[in-house]
C-alpha cells in the first residue's frame, strides 16, 4: 500500500503514534468487560471480583449441579432449535421471491423486512404479548416464545439468502433445464446445494440469537426460564460467581457457534471444490 | 431413454419461466408473509387500537378515545422519562460514533492491509457475545464491590467503596457505548475504506491543515455513511430496556422500562400508547432515512 511507505512529517507521526495508542485503549475497552467476567469466574473470592485469591472450577461445578441451570440450558436448546428451524425454512422460502420475481411495492416489502430487525425487540415482546394473552386468551409457553423469536430472527436469515441468490448465476439452471432436469430437480441438485453456505450460515445465526435473544422471550416464556432469563434473574440478588461461570459458558457457547456459521461455510465449499477436483483427476 | 430425454429438454427450456413462477414467485412468500404478518404487523396494528381504546376494571373496552395519550402527557414524570430517553440516545449515539470515527480512521489509514481483517474481526467478537451479559459485566467493573471501587482503594484514593459509578445516567450512557461502538466503527470503517487519501494528501498540499482537510474532504464524502451509523445506534438505543435496568437504577430509567412497567401491570392499553408512541417515532425515522438504510452495509451481508 502506497501510504505504508509513506514519509511522514514530524507532525504526522505524532498522530500516527497517537492513534495507535488511541486503538489500544478502545481495544482494552472492548474486552476488558469480558476477559474480567471471565477471570472472575475461576476466582476462588466468594464476590465474585478483584482481588483474586486463587483459582478454583468449584463455581462451575455449582452450575452444573444446579437443576435450575439445568432447566433453563434444555429449555433455551429446545427453544433455540425450533426458532432455528422455521427461520431458516420460512426465511429460504422467502429470499426466493425476493430476488427473483418481480414484486410490486419492493420497497414497502424490504421495509418490512428490516422492520423486525431494527424495531426495538421490547416493542415485538409486548405486542405478541397482547395478541397471545389479550386477543386469543391463550397460555404462555415454550411455544409462544417460540413465534416472538422467530419474527426477530427470520428477517436475518432471508437476508444473508437473498444476498446470495442476488448473485447466483442463472445459467446454470438453464442448463440443467436443457439438460433434462424438472423444477424439483433443479431446486434440490442444483440451486439448494449452491446457497446451502448462505442457509447454513442463516440458521447458525438464528439459533445464535436465539440462545441470546432476552426482552422477547421475557415477555413471552410465561413459567419457564431459558439461560438469559436465570441469569437475569439471579443478577437482580447481585453478582455471584456462579452467575460469571454460567456466563462464562453462555459466552464461549455463542462465540463458538458463531466462529462455526463463519468459517462452515468456507470449509463446505472448500471441500466441495476438494470432491469435484478428486473427481476430475 | 435418449428419445425421452429429447422430449424432455424441449418443453423443459420453456418451463423455466414456469419454475420462475412456481418456485420464484409469491408461493415462498407465504409462510413469511403468515410469520410477519400474522404474528408481527397484526400485533403493532392492535397495539394501535389498544392505544386508543379504554381498560376498565381490567377489561379492555372497544371504545375510542385519546386517554391513554393524554395521560401520559399528563404525568410529569413520564414526559421527562421521554426527553432523558432521547437525551440519553442522543448523547450515546454522538459519543458512539464520535469514538469510532478515530478509530476507523486509523484502521483505514495507518493499519496494513493484511491485519486489517483480523483486527476487525476482533470489534465485531465482542458484539457477538451476549447482550445481556456485555450489560452484566459492567457491574463487575462499576459496582461497589467492582473493579474500579477496588482499585481506587489500592491506590489510596479511597478507604470505602463508593456507589457513585452505578445506578445513574452515566452508567447507562457509558454502558451504551460499549454496547454499540462496534456498530458505529463497522459502518464507518466500511465507507472510510473507499475513500482515496490522494485526496487528503492534495489538500494539505494545497495548504490546507490535516484537521480542515479531514472536515472538508474526508468527511463529507463518507456522510452516506456516517448517518447509516447514526440510525444504526440511535433507533435501537431508544428501545432499550435492560441497560437502564441493569446500570441504570432510578436515575437512569428509560422510555422501554415505562413500557416493561405498564404491560407487567397489566395496564395494556395505557402501555400501548407509550410503545406507540416509540415505534411511530422509529418508523417515521426509518422512513425519513430509508435512502441511507443499505443493510448491506450494516450487515455485511
Amino acid at each position: 500500500m502506497a501510504h505504508d511507505v509513506e514519509v511522514l512529517s514530524g507532525p504526522a507521526r505524532v498522530a500516527r503514534a497517537a492513534l495507535n495508542g488511541y486503538a489500544v485503549a478502545i481495544y482494552i475497552f472492548l474486552f476488558a468487560p469480558i476477559v474480567l467476567l471471565v477471570l472472575f469466574s475461576f476466582n476462588a473470592n466468594r464476590y465474585g471480583t478483584f482481588p483474586i485469591t486463587g483459582w478454583t472450577l468449584e463455581w462451575y461445578r455449582a452450575a452444573f449441579s444446579d437443576y435450575q441451570v439445568h432447566d433453563a440450558v434444555a429449555t433455551t436448546l429446545k427453544v433455540a432449535a425450533q426458532v432455528t428451524l422455521i427461520s431458516a425454512v420460512v426465511g429460504t422460502a422467502a429470499a426466493f421471491p425476493l430476488v427473483r420475481s418481480r414484486l410490486p411495492f419492493r420497497e414497502g416489502i424490504r421495509i418490512i423486512l428490516i422492520l423486525p430487525i431494527m424495531i426495538p425487540g421490547l416493542l415485538i415482546g409486548v405486542s405478541l404479548l397482547v395478541l397471545f394473552t389479550s386477543t386469543f386468551h391463550w397460555q404462555l409457553s415454550e411455544e409462544t416464545a417460540v413465534i416472538g423469536q422467530a419474527v426477530y430472527t427470520t428477517p436475518f436469515v432471508i437476508l444473508l439468502v437473498a444476498a446470495r441468490l442476488q448473485g447466483f448465476d442463472r445459467a446454470l439452471e438453464r442448463a440443467a433445464a436443457d439438460l433434462g432436469a424438472n423444477t424439483f430437480q433443479r431446486l434440490r441438485r442444483v440451486v439448494l446445494p449452491l446457497i446451502f453456505p448462505a442457509i447454513l450460515a442463516g440458521a447458525l445465526f438464528a439459533f445464535t440469537l436465539s440462545l441470546d435473544e432476552f426482552i422477547i422471550t421475557y415477555f413471552l416464556i410465561g413459567p419457564n426460564n431459558t439461560l438469559p432469563i436465570y441469569i437475569y434473574t439471579q443478577i437482580k440478588f447481585g453478582i455471584t460467581p456462579e452467575v460469571n461461570a454460567v456466563a462464562t459458558l453462555l459466552l464461549a457457547g455463542s462465540l463458538i457457534l458463531l466462529a462455526v456459521a463463519f468459517v462452515l461455510p468456507q470449509l463446505v465449499r472448500r471441500a466441495r471444490r476438494l470432491v469435484t477436483s478428486a473427481r476430475a483427476a | 431413454m435418449s428419445a425421452s430425454a429429447a422430449a424432455e429438454a424441449a418443453p423443459a427450456r420453456d418451463r423455466l419461466p414456469r419454475f420462475a413462477s412456481a418456485i420464484g414467485s409469491y408461493v415462498g412468500f407465504l409462510p413469511a408473509v403468515l410469520l410477519l404478518g400474522l404474528c408481527f404487523l397484526v400485533p403493532l396494528g392492535i397495539i394501535v387500537c389498544y392505544s386508543f381504546w379504554e381498560t376498565v376494571d381490567y377489561a379492555v373496552v372497544h371504545h375510542w378515545t385519546l386517554d391513554n395519550y393524554r395521560y401520559f402527557f399528563s404525568v410529569s414524570a413520564y414526559v421527562s422519562t421521554m426527553w432523558a430517553t432521547l437525551w440519553v440516545a442522543v448523547v450515546a449515539t454522538a459519543l458512539a460514533i464520535g469514538l469510532a470515527f478515530p478509530f476507523a480512521y486509523w484502521l483505514s489509514r495507518y493499519v496494513p492491509q493484511r491485519f486489517r481483517t483480523i483486527l476487525l474481526v476482533l470489534v465485531i467478537v465482542p458484539f457477538w457475545a451476549s447482550y445481556l451479559l456485555r450489560v452484566y459485566s459492567w457491574l463487575t467493573i462499576l459496582g461497589e464491590q467492582g473493579v474500579l471501587n477496588r482499585f481506587l482503594q489500592w491506590l489510596g484514593i479511597t478507604n470505602h467503596p463508593l456507589g457513585i459509578f452505578l445506578y445513574d445516567r452515566p452508567a447507562v450512557i457509558l454502558v451504551l457505548i460499549y454496547l454499540y461502538f462496534p456498530f458505529g466503527a463497522l459502518t464507518l470503517y466500511s465507507s472510510i475504506e473507499r475513500f482515496d487519501w490522494n485526496q487528503l494528501r492534495a489538500a494539505m498540499d494545497l495548504g490546507a491543515s490535516p484537521l480542515q482537510a479531514i472536515f472538508r474532504i474526508l468527511i463529507p464524502q463518507i456522510k452516506p455513511g456516517i448517518i447509516t451509523a447514526i440510525i444504526f445506534v440511535f433507533i435501537p438505543i431508544l428501545g432499550e430496556y435492560l441497560t437502564p435496568q441493569i446500570v441504570g437504577g432510578t436515575g437512569g430509567v428509560m422510555i422501554g422500562n415505562l413500557i416493561v412497567n405498564f404491560f407487567q401491570e397489566a395496564e395494556y392499553t395505557r402501555g400501548s400508547a407509550i410503545a406507540l408512541l416509540v415505534a411511530a417515532f422509529i418508523v417515521a425515522l426509518l422512513i425519513i432515512f430509508r435512502k441511507s438504510l443499505s443493510t448491506k452495509e450494516a450487515y455485511g451481508a
